[in-house]
């Protein structure tokens, strides 16, 4: 097995595909990065233009007297529970932001590091899983090698099991290349600091509603190996599924586009049939995981993160089995 | 044998990072869906007591209560008083009796938001009880058309202060429901970056602020109080560093506007 | 001699999208042999292959390989297989060695040596660190039959083999096959549409025909049996009626002046004294050796292709 993964995966550094992908991670990554820096310059423009006043030099008092406000706030007896502690957290960020002289507008490499991946993580991460998985076998039936390595005396499914493991091995790669190039090059332009920052999380659904009562503040790299776990996840389903299409159509091209199109569509399936309850158990509609982290997803009544994540696992569940079942039986005809 | 340590390399990365992103995943989950610090039932207790303290209207004194957003609340005030502290001092030169104040502002609001809060009923004791109500909302309602291009920001002024008036509508209702005799303060919006305001910005503003002021005076007890001419030209001197809330000087003058408009009411209380 | 079949099919049968496709062959193949796969395209020669080495599962029937059934026992029974089915393709972005090694990596017995040997075997040691996708056809032919028999096979499959080839390249290539068959002791199984190209490589020739055997035999005995005798003289119907009195031999008028026979035991130097006593002029006698063409034309006559 060890053999045949080793196989897998030196074919998949010979065919330059994996190359292929991280040149495009550093080159959005690059645009991205410089993208940031730019906006955030005329963030820091535009504010001062509006207050006369330079913003990054004086965000200590804002920020000195924001917190003031939120103390007193704290105390005031017309409040919810819920949005106290939310408020408690906020106290903490900006209480954290005085303490160590950062300031709250500028970037860092961590968030920069972990916005990357939110914002990958429903249509570009999958893309480039896609790219990898939708070759897997497709490629070798379009080029006719399947027939070699279904000949040897190796057992069919031991065969798929070692692709099925070699792709579950590159998506690692591929996030972990996504964490390495994002941190070095936003690096590059904001610094590498940043990791130990508070960020909010815990964000919850209650009846349809955001429910902010148990939020609280994780470091920043808790937070960021959160965010690239669940964009993990994320890959290994959508890497599944593909997979799967993979092997039921033999023309690599053809199982790219269809793949592709499934999950771009997903994208704005969501905005046109949004009463249509049967959406919500697409995979697509279901990737935007860290939103539920973050607490910026739209509140729709019944999904949650538990749901949104069995509806992925049972999504990839069922590929693996049909793509073994499929590739067990079939007959080779190319 | 340049791609054999490849292959090593990838392998290693794949066992660590399988194990990181496994612990990762599992913390997502917990953070996500494990149950709330507080157990839910302080909340409705705290309310309770807070039920069984409110008296009755007290005929010695004068109650005030703030309605609305963050400029209600007072934020931006250095000295972190607000209309809270300064109205007061204010209301003292015309009345002998003590003055209450209750303050109910909450940064962000918008006006769904304070219908919300209105609607459900915390605050109707409040109400009931007070004598005069100052309400400042629509900052918020209005503030993020800002950025939009200059097309879309005429559809979607039109549809939010639709939906203002609207919930504006409902909002006096509500608080006429609860109390028809008290007086309303109805503070207007001002622009706070009056530096970098285009002259279509400026009329959207006057309109929303005519809007507004027409539905004000439909109550026979409620007065506007125009905020914007006495800050245009002093936002330097009354605007705080956040460039967007009063500072304490702002919300002096403010204050001592609307106590110069309900003199006589306060005298007669 | 009691000898253990290297492969045997039984009945095989199958069909497609409700086609058959293979009419129940029976087929033993025994040690140290070469057999042909003779047919014409589309007669189910590489449907047949496929079921052999277990692509395609038979509709109904059975493939023993070496005693192995490859349905219940696959991977002992294709521990005893290589083969090339169609064109040999390899990974393009592989240079050969790798691609062997992905081979050899699949199978615990194949040692470093044995990749030397195989590829000093098929000849490809100069050429073996290049990237396939800048091998010939002809090279690419050599590797795959290094990687069919990089694992000592016991039964090497080769799916119209020489499709592509120059003819130096053939030649080669029947070369290489008949050292395997005879040195290494490889039971050689060759399917092709050429029908020349059996006759000068293989010992043994199955002939299928929509999807059945028609004929196994061994090369020499049906050239032999079918040997043609070509006269050139002055009277043809004369010599058609002595040849049939005396000798019992069919003959038939070909040309003007030529009649051709199949003599079968009968000697030819008596038959040319015969004619020539009879005073019928002979002035040119050849013996035709019968193609498997004829043959093969023989046994398909009047049928079309399916």
């Amino acid at each position: 097995m060890f053999n045949l993964i080793e196989n897998e995966v030196l074919k998949m550094i010979s065919k330059k595909r994996l190359m292929f992908v991280l040149a495009i991670l550093v080159v959005l990554i690059s645009v991205f990065a410089y993208g940031q820096n730019h906006t955030a310059e005329r963030t820091k423009a535009q504010l001062a233009q509006r207050m006369g006043i330079s913003a990054t030099a004086d965000w200590r008092k804002l920020a000195d007297q924001q917190l003031i406000d939120m103390k007193n706030r704290l105390d005031s007896p017309y409040r919810d529970e819920k949005d106290k502690s939310s408020l408690r957290v906020r106290i903490e960020q900006l209480q954290y932001n005085l303490d160590n002289n950062i300031n709250p507008l500028e970037q860092s490499a961590a968030k920069f590091t972990t916005k990357f991946m939110e914002q990958s993580i429903f249509l570009f991460l999958p893309l480039l899983i896609i790219m990898l998985a939708a070759d897997m076998v497709s490629g070798e039936s379009s080029s006719g090698t399947i027939k070699l390595l279904l000949v040897r005396n190796v057992p069919r499914w031991k065969i798929l099991l070692s692709k099925y493991l070699t792709l579950m091995i590159l998506e690692i790669v591929v996030l972990f290349f996504a964490f390495v190039l994002s941190v070095i090059i936003s690096g590059l332009f904001f610094g590498l600091g940043g990791w130990l920052a508070p960020v909010a999380t815990g964000f919850k659904l209650v009846a349809g509603k955001l429910d902010t009562s148990a939020v609280l503040n994780v470091p920043q790299w808790r937070y960021t190996l959160m965010v690239y776990s669940l964009a993990y996840f994320v890959a290994v389903v959508v890497g599944s599924i593909s997979f799967m299409i993979s092997i039921l159509v033999k023309s690599t091209a053809a199982s790219i586009g269809i793949i592709m199109s499934t999950v771009v569509a997903g994208n704005f399936i969501s905005y046109f049939l949004s009463d249509w309850k049967i959406t919500r158990y697409m995979f697509m509609v279901n990737l935007r995981l860290t939103d539920y982290l973050s607490g910026s997803f739209q509140p729709i009544e019944g999904m949650t993160m538990l749901f949104s994540i069995t509806v992925l696992l049972g999504w990839a569940v069922a590929s693996i089995l049909v793509s073994f079942v499929y590739f067990i039986k079939q007959d080779i005809l190319v | 044998m340049l791609k054999k340590s490849m292959w090593y390399s990838v392998l290693a990365i794949a066992c660590a990072g399988f194990i990181v992103l496994a612990s990762g995943f599992y913390q997502a989950i917990i953070v996500t869906t494990m149950l709330s610090p507080q157990p839910s039932s302080e909340a409705p207790m705290t309310q309770t007591t807070e039920d069984s303290t409110l008296s009755s209207k007290n005929p010695n004194s004068v109650q005030l209560l703030i309605l609305g957003d963050s400029v209600a609340k007072g934020t931006g005030d250095e000295n972190s008083k607000g209309f809270s502290g300064y109205l007061p001092e204010y209301f003292k030169n015309n009345t002998s009796k003590e003055i209450i104040v209750d303050n109910a502002g909450i940064d962000g609001l918008e006006s769904i938001g304070l219908l919300e809060q209105l609607q459900s009923q915390r605050l109707d004791k409040l109400i009931a009880d007070s004598d005069i109500i100052l309400v400042s909302i629509g900052g918020n309602d209005i503030r993020s058309i800002l950025s939009l291009n200059t097309l879309a920001k005429e559809d979607e002024f039109k549809v939010r202060l639709d939906n203002y008036q609207s919930s504006l509508k409902l909002t006096f209702k509500e608080l006429r429901n609860t109390n028809p005799n008290s007086i309303i303060i109805f503070l207007g919006l001002y622009n706070p970056y009056e530096k970098a305001t285009s002259l279509e910005d400026a009329r959207l503003l006057t309109t929303w602020n005519y809007n507004t002021q027409q539905l004000v005076e439909e109550d026979g007890k409620a007065i506007f109080i125009p905020t914007h001419d006495l800050l245009k030209f002093n936002v330097g001197k009354y605007i705080a560093q956040d460039g967007l809330h009063p500072n304490s000087a702002g919300y002096q003058a403010l204050s001592n506007r609307i106590s110069k408009s309900v003199e006589t009411i306060l005298t007669g209380l | 001699m009691p000898q253990t079949a290297v492969l045997e099919l039984t009945n095989l049968r199958k069909k497609i999208k409700g086609k058959e496709i293979v009419k129940g062959v029976n087929l033993t193949l025994y040690p140290s042999q070469i057999y042909g796969f003779l047919g014409p395209n589309g007669a189910g020669k590489t449907t047949t292959i496929r079921m052999i080495v277990g692509l395609i599962k038979p509709t109904e029937g059975s493939v023993r390989i070496c005693g192995y059934s490859v349905a219940h026992d696959f991977v002992k029974a294709l521990s005893n297989v290589g083969c090339i089915i169609e064109s040999p393709d390899m990974y393009k972005y592989l240079t050969g060695m790798e691609n062997l090694l992905q081979f050899a990596a699949m199978n615990k017995t194949i040692s470093q040596q044995r990749i030397k040997d195989v590829v000093e075997m098929v000849g490809l040691q100069h050429r073996v660190n290049d990237k396939v996708s800048t091998y010939s056809l002809g090279m690419r032919q050599r590797l795959g039959i290094a990687q069919a028999i990089i694992a000592k096979p016991k039964l090497l499959i080769l799916d119209e083999p020489t499709n592509g080839l120059d003819p130096a390249g053939i030649t080669e290539f029947r070369n290489l096959i008949r050292k395997l068959a005879y040195e290494e002791g490889m039971t050689v199984f060759v399917s092709s549409h050429l029908l020349l190209e059996i006759q000068q490589m293989c010992d043994i020739v199955s002939i299928i025909k929509q999807g059945s055997v028609i004929k196994t035999a061994t090369v020499q005995e049906i050239i032999q049996h079918d040997d043609k005798i070509e006269w050139q003289i002055n009277d043809p119907e004369k010599a058609i009626a002595l040849l049939r009195d005396h000798w019992q031999i069919e003959a038939t008028q070909l040309k003007m002046n030529t009649i051709s026979a199949e003599i079968g035991q009968h000697p030819l130097d008596k038959l040319n004294e015969f004619f020539i006593r009879e005073g019928l002029g002979l002035t040119y006698c050849t013996a035709k050796q019968n193609t498997l063409e004829d043959l093969f034309l023989g046994l398909t006559e009047g049928d079309q292709i399916v």
